[in-house]
């Protein structure tokens, strides 16, 4: 083919290029116009991986699972306003900060298993990385870039079924007032969904940059991820059982540290921790995810913390050196 | 280069400059379209001008309806040309090209060193060629840089390396035995080689022995012609250049 075309080129380029009907020899245009800085690139960067997170821009097989997700995540709220608009009058039975706990822990954990590795690991397996890194993208912008682009992707999944939620309950209260207290609830259940994302986005990315195969890059994320909600859950209960709450109705030590295992779970006492005390007649209390914090509150901020900054240095770290093929 | 520092200003560097690499680099599960458009827009190309320029390049390496087609589904030929296509697409002043004919039929190669040779004359792209394949590097580069084993042999322009050498090879339809013999008998030092004889060039005398020589003898004479030095000739002056990882590295101005 392009035989054809350089044969057309030598036979057409020095006389009459649009004689004959030939069109192959297009000629070069070279690009004079302004080239882009180094924010628009990583921005471009960035709408690429958010649209890869949703399979957007690949093939029709990479679309399945996210919107199927997503779907799952908003099922909550569209039962929920359904339930309101046929009994007026009912309290809502999906809450802003919990939303359906096991539902949303199941959900995520497929949602970061499954599309981290599409973020990063699909670069290193397809050995992508020295396109980009031949480009103007530094050793920072590429991870970065990454990690915003999965942010969003995951504030996406967890927050707009919380809008909905929220659309849903106000279509059906009555009055300012409750419009306003409303407002006033979905804006911690918003905060406590973006550090989810902020902490699964970290995580996972940080895990699935640690190999280039799909199947593993899914392993590496599901089976942590999994297993310690699980083992969190079961110490819990282990802690409950074996050593009964503590003195002036304060759980145990091993009850309250359990939750520090599971990001899930961590974020529950974090939660549980900032709640306490609860505003002086303002929010209910609200049963969420069944961490117990007792009186280490404090310690699952911090965990929280630490966590999520070594995961994110941990990405940058890693982009530090990477090997070609 | 290009009148930029290279230590300060790689940013700037890095979008006048485009690399095809050796390996493959190429997601299967997206359109060349889409793959080219979106590293386009990497090198710093506006989101139009990206589309644009995907289309053509792609063009001027010869995918047209197949580019909105997965790569999965590409031969290595159209692979090699999507991997250039890519590396032309941001308009670099500079293409590095890493063994861009690895992989392809006879067919293809021609093909592709035909578009790479195109690409430095018409499109004014200066081109840098990594290859092993010397005879290649005869065909489309100027200028060349032998390295052998991270050793420099020799760095000059490919005319001059293949110039004509003070040797002359006579080949005869019949009679090589006869010839070299006769050959010997004047005082000259034949040497066989594959289908003819080599004789050392002293001065046009030469000629003259070689061509009295096969008229004395009767011979069918097919060919007597100075021959040209081989780049290949730089890798075997010495025995141990043979070993290791031989490259060169040549460039189209």
């Amino acid at each position: 083919m392009s035989a054809d075309a350089s044969a057309a080129t030598g036979r057409l380029a020095p006389s009459a290029p649009e004689s004959g009907g030939v069109i192959h020899n297009i000629g070069y245009r070279r690009y004079d116009a302004a080239r882009l800085g180094r924010a628009a690139i990583v921005r471009a960067l960035i709408w690429h991986s958010f649209r890869a997170a949703f399979g957007i821009g690949r093939g029709a097989k990479a679309k399945v699972f996210p919107i199927l997700l997503f779907v799952l995540m908003c099922l909550p709220a569209a039962v929920n306003a359904i339930g309101l608009a046929l009994n007026p009058g009912s309290s809502p039975a999906v809450t802003y900060d919990s939303y359906t706990p096991q539902l949303r822990v199941v959900a995520m954990l497929i949602f970061v298993a499954l599309e981290a590795p599409n973020m990063v690991s699909y670069d290193l397996r397809n050995h992508t990385l020295p396109l980009y890194f031949s480009r103007p993208i530094s050793r920072l912008d590429y991870p970065v870039a990454k990690l915003v682009a999965f942010l969003l992707a995951c504030l996406v999944m967890i927050e707009i079924p919380l809008v909905l939620l929220y659309l849903g309950i106000v279509t059906q209260v009555h009055g300012a007032s409750q419009v306003w207290q409303q407002t006033l609830q979905l804006g911690p259940g918003l905060l406590y969904g973006a550090a989810w994302a902020v902490l699964l986005a970290s995580i996972g990315l940080l895990l699935a940059s640690t190999t280039g195969k799909r199947v593993f890059a899914i392993c590496a994320i599901g089976i942590p991820l999994f297993f310690s909600y699980i083992l969190a859950n079961v110490l819990a209960h282990i802690g409950e059982q074996a050593f009964g709450p503590a003195g002036f109705g304060q759980p145990s030590a091993l009850t309250s540290l359990a939750g520090l295992i599971s990001p899930f779970t961590l974020l529950g006492g974090v939660l549980r921790w900032l709640e306490k005390p609860p505003a002086a007649g303002g929010l209910p209390v609200r049963e969420v995810m069944q961490t117990t914090v007792g009186n280490y509150g404090p310690v699952y901020g911090a965990v929280f913390l630490i966590l999520t900054v070594a995961a994110i240095v941990g990405l940058i770290v890693r982009y530090r050196k990477v090997g070609v093929a | 280069m290009f009148g930029h520092d290279c230590l300060t200003d790689g940013f700037v560097i890095r979008t006048l400059t485009g690399y095809m690499p050796e390996h493959d680099c190429l997601p299967p599960d997206v359109t060349a379209t889409e793959l080219v458009t979106h590293l386009g827009r990497m090198s710093g190309l506006p989101a139009t001008a990206a589309r644009e320029r995907a289309a053509d390049s792609l063009r001027h390496v010869g995918l047209y309806e197949e580019r909105y087609r997965q790569i999965g589904t590409y031969s290595t030929g159209m692979k090699q040309r999507v991997k250039l296509a890519q590396a032309l697409v941001g308009d670099p002043r500079l293409l590095l090209l890493d063994e861009p004919t690895n992989g392809l039929d006879p067919a293809g190669r021609t093909a592709m060193l035909e578009l790479i040779a195109r690409i430095g004359s018409e499109f004014g792209i200066s081109i840098l060629v990594a290859s092993h394949l010397l005879g290649e590097i005869e065909q489309i580069c100027d200028q060349l840089v032998a390295i052998d084993a991270g050793r420099l042999l020799r760095s000059d322009s490919v005319r001059s390396m293949t110039q004509a050498s003070s040797v002359l090879v006579v080949e005869v339809d019949e009679g090589l035995e006869l010839l070299q013999a006769e050959l010997a008998s004047r005082g000259l030092t034949p040497l066989p080689y594959q289908r003819g004889l080599l004789v050392q060039l002293a001065s046009d005398a030469t000629y003259d022995a070689v061509r009295d020589a096969v008229a004395d003898l009767g011979l069918p004479l097919s060919r007597m012609e100075q021959r040209r030095h081989r780049i290949e000739e730089l890798f075997r002056a010495d025995p141990a250049a043979q070993v290791g990882q031989t490259t060169g590295a040549a460039s189209v101005s």
